[in-house]
């Protein structure tokens, strides 16, 4: 029987290897939104459809809103800025970063089924999905060197973590108020990252971390 | 009202957006003023929260709100005077930032709710990144962007492992609040392994922050690259804040039965981290950088103090009290040395007695206490730790150990005489003035007084904070004087 909630992990992990394989900054900010409303909705799909009150619904909405389209706006925005848009000369080429996503896929499926000996019953993609895509949010980190991307791997990684924490919600454990104040430091986070991307490609004429060499020793 | 402390400063902080610049000098140092009144309250007398599923005063939450409290009035003071020496971009947004940065370290202080902290942690991140761009530079922005990127990550994956420990955590009612004393309380089993993940996790994320090598890159960077009395603030206050969320999980293994686990990390991650920074002091040209490896240096001794534990933890939360009012007065001294000299590089610097006699004292002064010389706190706390690490048979970890110290003393002894003595032929940019001299006599003389007579008040607040990991205590009330 296939679930919504099946199809959402598996429409993250593509997300994942889209991301992997995308040379435009834009393309990999739609991605990101596309990826954060996924993300959202996994924890409601896994544990609250059925229960939902109507605060559970204003909650996913606010952070389909957060993730899917504030966050992703305040990069796209700042992408407008920047004259260069395409990420030319990566540190790792796409198609290895592609395949090295595979590997990372396959190497958290082998390491949540050891762990999950330690937890049952939960979704048997949850964690997988979840450390692939955090995996894949620090690879892109280092991976790539235009600020932006590296804002996008941040945010990438974030989302990974979220979906690892919502095997926590199965637990009831997680309060809104709590979980809404991550979110808030997230967005202000994004939003600093965003100014000072701004400034760096005012002051260096393109966001380009290669520039930033100068602080040694 | 617990939570006053930190709900003031935010909420003066978006006021002083708007306020005109001399306004908002008066409100930094009223708020001070304020808060470590405040401070002095909660801590001595004890208040109640209003959500005291988030918000609780622990003893160890106690010992860094006062010394953030303490040592931002003394910076603020400095700042009216910097700011009156140094052209500002943009004041209001500084004023502003340095209130909201106030008070997102009070708020990790006053929180005993493990996500809360998280926030708090994360907060004092954000808050503090528009402080180290003060100066526009392009190396600033460098230091920015790096410190945003890597400290975010870290804290990321901190977050990654507050979920591990929730999760290895089992509890039979799922409303239970999550704060570190109640987790435990109401847990019906462990889970061994998640809870180890989660300590890796949360050592790796807070770590950065606190920076404990190799993950203390941003560190030196952010703190050269700062204005002298952010530098101050951050090496002082936030790196004592980052270390609160390892010290709790620390505890959390404990109460588990685990903490040989955590111990073990924490002495080596400590004694890597004195080496790493011995290393780099060796050839240091930058004297704020210089200052940035020592706070890398005294977080590695105080993660080994408590990695040892029993008498060396008491050791290291006393180290982290005279490691913030000794290395806040040195970068407040190195404040006063680049408004005079116009220069970080070590070369360019000389002839203090002559141009700066006063700043010199002082300087010298913070650098005998942090090196442990009597009779500054540090040669006590660093003496416990040694001692505590000998009762418990360490004996290879503290030879590390007291290499490293070295290693470090004969680094900067170096690099300080030069600073001191080296020659120097230029004029003077900004002659040194005594109201940006005395915060840092104040910050040494209140590190000397803590050492021969510690406050009943403060003693049983770090007595608590060891105990409550689960070490018996050893001394009597007198390990002082």
């Amino acid at each position: 029987m296939l679930h919504l909630s099946d199809i959402s992990l598996v429409l993250i992990l593509l997300s994942v290897l889209m991301a992997l394989g995308s040379s435009r900054i834009q393309e990999l900010i739609r991605i990101m939104a596309f990826q954060g409303v996924l993300v959202s909705l996994v924890p409601f799909l896994l544990e609250r459809v059925h229960t939902a009150s109507q605060l559970d619904i204003l909650f996913l909405l606010l952070f389909i809103g957060i993730k899917g389209v504030v966050m992703p706006g305040l990069l796209w925005f700042a992408s407008q800025r920047v004259s260069a848009k395409m990420e030319l000369e990566p540190i790792i080429g796409y198609h290895a970063s592609i395949l090295t996503g595979l590997v990372m896929m396959v190497i958290a499926a082998f390491i949540s089924h050891k762990m999950q000996v330690a937890s049952e019953g939960l979704h048997p993609l949850l964690l997988p999905a979840a450390f692939t895509t955090i995996a894949a949010g620090l690879f892109l980190l280092v991976a790539r060197h235009k600020a932006l991307t590296q804002a996008t791997g941040y945010l990438i990684l974030e989302n990974g973590i979220y979906l690892a924490g919502s095997v926590l919600a199965r637990e009831a454990h997680t309060q809104f108020v709590v979980e809404f104040g991550i979110l808030l430091d997230i967005l202000v986070g994004i939003m600093v990252m965003g100014i000072i991307v701004h400034r760096i490609s005012r002051s260096f004429d393109d966001a380009d971390t290669m520039f930033l060499q100068e602080l040694k020793g | 009202m617990l939570e006053l402390i930190f709900i003031i400063p935010a909420l003066t902080g978006i006021l002083t957006f708007f306020l005109p610049r001399a306004l908002g000098r008066m409100t930094i140092t009223g708020l001070g003023v304020l808060h470590l009144g405040f401070t002095g309250i909660i801590c001595f007398q004890g208040l109640p929260a209003l959500w005291p599923d988030y918000f609780q005063t622990t003893p160890e939450g106690n010992l860094v709100l006062l010394v953030t409290s303490f040592l931002y009035l003394m910076v603020a003071f400095y700042t009216v005077s910097y700011m009156a020496e140094t052209e500002m971009h943009n004041e209001p947004v500084f004023s502003a930032c340095l209130l909201l940065f106030l008070a997102a370290m009070g708020m990790a202080a006053v929180t005993d709710h493990i996500i809360v902290l998280w926030i708090a942690i994360e907060a004092t991140t954000l808050m503090s990144a528009p402080l180290i761009f003060l100066h526009r530079s392009k190396e600033a922005l460098e230091a920015t962007w790096k410190y945003v990127l890597i400290c975010s990550v870290g804290i990321a994956l901190a977050l990654l492992g507050v979920f591990f420990t929730l999760m290895a955590i089992k509890s039979s009612d799922s409303n239970t609040s999550m704060t570190f004393q109640n987790l435990l309380k109401n847990a019906t089993g462990v889970e061994p392994i998640w809870l180890k993940a989660g300590f890796i996790f949360t050592l790796i994320g807070y770590g950065t922050k606190m920076g404990l090598a190799p993950m203390h890159t941003w560190l030196p960077d952010a703190h050269s690259e700062a204005p002298s009395p952010v530098s101050a603030l951050l090496s002082g206050a936030l790196l004592n804040c980052a270390f609160l969320g390892i010290l709790k999980t620390h505890g959390l293994l404990t109460s588990a039965g685990i903490q040989w686990y955590s111990s073990q990390l924490l002495v080596w991650f400590g004694l890597f981290s004195i080496l790493i920074a011995a290393v780099f002091m060796m050839q240091q040209d930058n004297y704020k950088r210089l200052l940035a490896y020592s706070s890398i240096e005294n977080m590695g001794v105080i993660a080994f103090g408590i990695g040892i534990g029993g008498l060396a933890a008491y050791g290291a939360l006393l180290h982290l009290i005279h490691h913030a009012l000794l290395k806040s007065s040195l970068f407040l001294s190195s404040g006063n040395m680049l408004l005079g000299f116009g220069s970080k590089k070590i070369r360019e610097t000389g002839r203090m007695p002559r141009y700066m006699p006063r700043t010199f004292t002082a300087f010298m002064s913070g650098f005998a206490g942090i090196s442990g010389f009597p009779p500054f706190g540090i040669f006590l706390s660093e003496m416990l730790i040694v001692f505590g690490a000998l009762q418990q048979q360490a004996y290879l970890q503290t030879a590390v150990f007291l290499i490293g110290l070295a290693l470090v003393f004969a680094g900067a002894a170096k690099a300080v005489i030069r600073i001191s003595f080296g020659n120097f032929t230029g004029e003077l940019l900004v002659p040194e003035k005594w109201r940006m001299v005395i915060p840092i006599y104040l910050l040494i003389a209140t590190s000397v007084l803590l050492t021969i007579y510690l406050p009943q008040g403060i003693h049983e607040a770090i007595s608590m904070a060891v105990k409550y990991q689960g070490v018996a205590l050893t001394m009597g009330g007198y390990i002082h004087g």
